[in-house]
């Protein structure tokens, strides 16, 4: 027990020290493209890849389950729509994200912890917390809302094009369907989620990488602590977001 | 100059530090010397404030470092440059964006300021024309001038150099230690190099502090060396027989 909450105050005293006595702006200037491109824009393929065949998925599914003819078809569209705006393309692509971006910046940051490179900026005076973290929990706060965004037109989509494509549904009925009762609200939830998640993503990742001991083995170590937590508390955090936003 | 009063450092109880006051000179290559495990990386980690002393003072040039927090030391830290054991590139950026690196953020020069500046250092080290190569296309003995070129970038007043010559063979081994020898007397910095490395102590040193069980237990010049009785020093200059007869064949002379 003890172990956990001296692991949440060395994460709270590390985000204290990454939020204060920052650098020159002209600093960040050049570093938060870079990690928008790094963590963002190197993560349109996967992010749409699995939106596209996920969103299709939904689509059949939703057809094959429904059976009774009180239901009527329109209630695909809705359901893809549903399924893709609340949970899939805010919560499971950012499961997916902790996987590919969370395990880079926890293994980028444990390497450069046990190769004293982080002891090297922090001899010259730079604080090393705000210098390589700030940059990656600003870049994925404000590059992961597009990606999810891009993931629910993606998902929607493709759900329209393999149920209009294979017969399941018609176009007209699938329109109906992604129409009825919309509330956008539920686009804002979603999004709200996502820029938690990015920063549980970054921060946690950052945190394991930052206080790496050892050598390549615990590198590897940190990357896999840092997906683990990160899947944990976006689990948490995703429960605890829905019961205050949605009910 | 850098005065160390009454530090003492443990982990988990076991003292690694006792009470050690040191002193060391500008214009000096001063070393730090003792076997593995006998707590001179961690005088070192505690001078430069990596780590932080149980007890005792550090000053530089009369400045408390021990009594500042870690944003007003800042300004001394500016005035540091550290040359590591495995260079500590930064592998992401090129020669010159390593050298640059303190340039950007700390001096107020532009970009060309920043690159004559550059240029500068890298020719100090004999790296002329290497500009745009990245760590992993440097042999060890040119990451090792590299890491000279961006700790000499700020003209520092404290040098450190943690085990400079670890992993270089004896005649680049010789190129670094005459680079932090002649950086030292040019700068007028207060340079502390530890080392296991007797050739360089022998060749660069001018003050020599052996550390031994977390005391410092020794302190003389590298000619006292050749002449001190004290057992641990001599059992850990000279641990050969081949050694010992070298130093006796010296003290004949």
């Amino acid at each position: 027990m003890s172990a956990i909450f001296r692991h949440i105050g060395k994460y709270a005293q590390l985000m204290g020290n990454t939020f204060s006595k920052l650098e020159r702006a002209r600093v960040y200037k050049v570093l938060i493209p870079r990690e928008v491109d790094k963590i963002g824009l190197q993560s349109l393929g996967i992010v749409a890849l699995l939106s596209l065949f996920m969103g299709a998925v939904v689509t059949l599914q939703t057809a094959s389950n429904i059976d009774s003819g009180w239901i009527p078809r329109w209630t695909i569209g809705f359901t893809t729509r549903q399924t893709m705006i609340l949970e899939f393309s805010s919560t499971i692509v950012c499961l997916i994200l902790s996987g590919k971006v969370g395990s880079n910046i926890a293994s980028e940051i444990g390497t450069m912890r046990i190769t004293e490179q982080i002891d090297a900026m922090d001899i010259m005076g730079v604080n090393s917390a705000t210098y390589l973290i700030l940059p990656k929990i600003v870049a994925a706060m404000f590059i992961f809302p597009f990606l999810v965004i891009m993931s629910m037109f993606l998902g929607i989509g493709a759900g329209a094009a393999i149920g209009s494509g294979t017969g399941v549904i018609s176009l007209t009925d699938y329109i109906y369907g992604l129409q009825y009762s919309f509330e956008p609200w539920q686009v804002s939830y979603a999004l709200i989620k996502t820029v938690v998640f990015a920063f549980i993503i970054t921060s946690v990742s950052a945190y394991h990488g930052y206080y790496t001991r050892g050598g390549a083995l615990e590198v590897g170590q940190s990357s896999t602590r840092a997906v683990v937590y990160s899947i944990i508390l976006i689990m948490i955090s995703n429960y605890v977001l829905t019961q205050l936003l949605l009910l | 100059m850098i005065q160390v009063k009454n530090i003492s450092k443990s982990f988990n109880g076991n003292k690694v530090l006792n009470d050690i006051s040191v002193e060391f000179f500008p214009g000096n290559v001063n070393f730090i010397i003792g076997r593995s495990g006998s707590g001179k990386s961690v005088l070192t980690k505690c001078i430069v404030g990596l780590m932080e002393v149980d007890q005792g003072d550090i000053f530089f040039d009369n400045r408390n470092f021990t009594l500042l927090d870690r944003w007003d030391r800042k300004s001394i830290r500016q005035e540091m440059g550290m040359l590591f054991q495995g260079s500590a590139l930064f592998d992401s950026m090129t020669t010159e964006e390593n050298v640059m690196f303190p340039l950007k953020m700390f001096s107020s020069m532009s970009l060309s300021e920043m690159k004559d500046r550059v240029d500068w250092c890298l020719q100090r080290v004999n790296l002329e024309g290497k500009n745009k190569l990245y760590p992993s296309e440097l042999s060890g003995g040119m990451q090792k001038r590299t890491g000279i070129a961006r700790a000499i970038a700020m003209n520092p007043k404290y040098l450190f150099c943690d085990e400079p010559n670890s992993g270089l063979d004896p005649q680049t081994a010789i190129v670094i230690d005459n680079l932090i020898r002649e950086i030292t007397y040019e700068f007028k910095s207060t340079t502390i190099v530890v080392s296991h490395d007797m050739n360089s102590v022998m060749e660069i040193g001018d003050k020599i502090n052996f550390i031994y069980e977390g005391n410092l237990w020794w302190q003389g010049n590298k000619m006292d060396i050749l002449h001190t009785d004290n057992q641990e020093i001599n059992d850990f200059v000279f641990p050969s027989t081949f050694m010992k007869e070298i130093r006796d064949n010296l003290k004949g002379i």
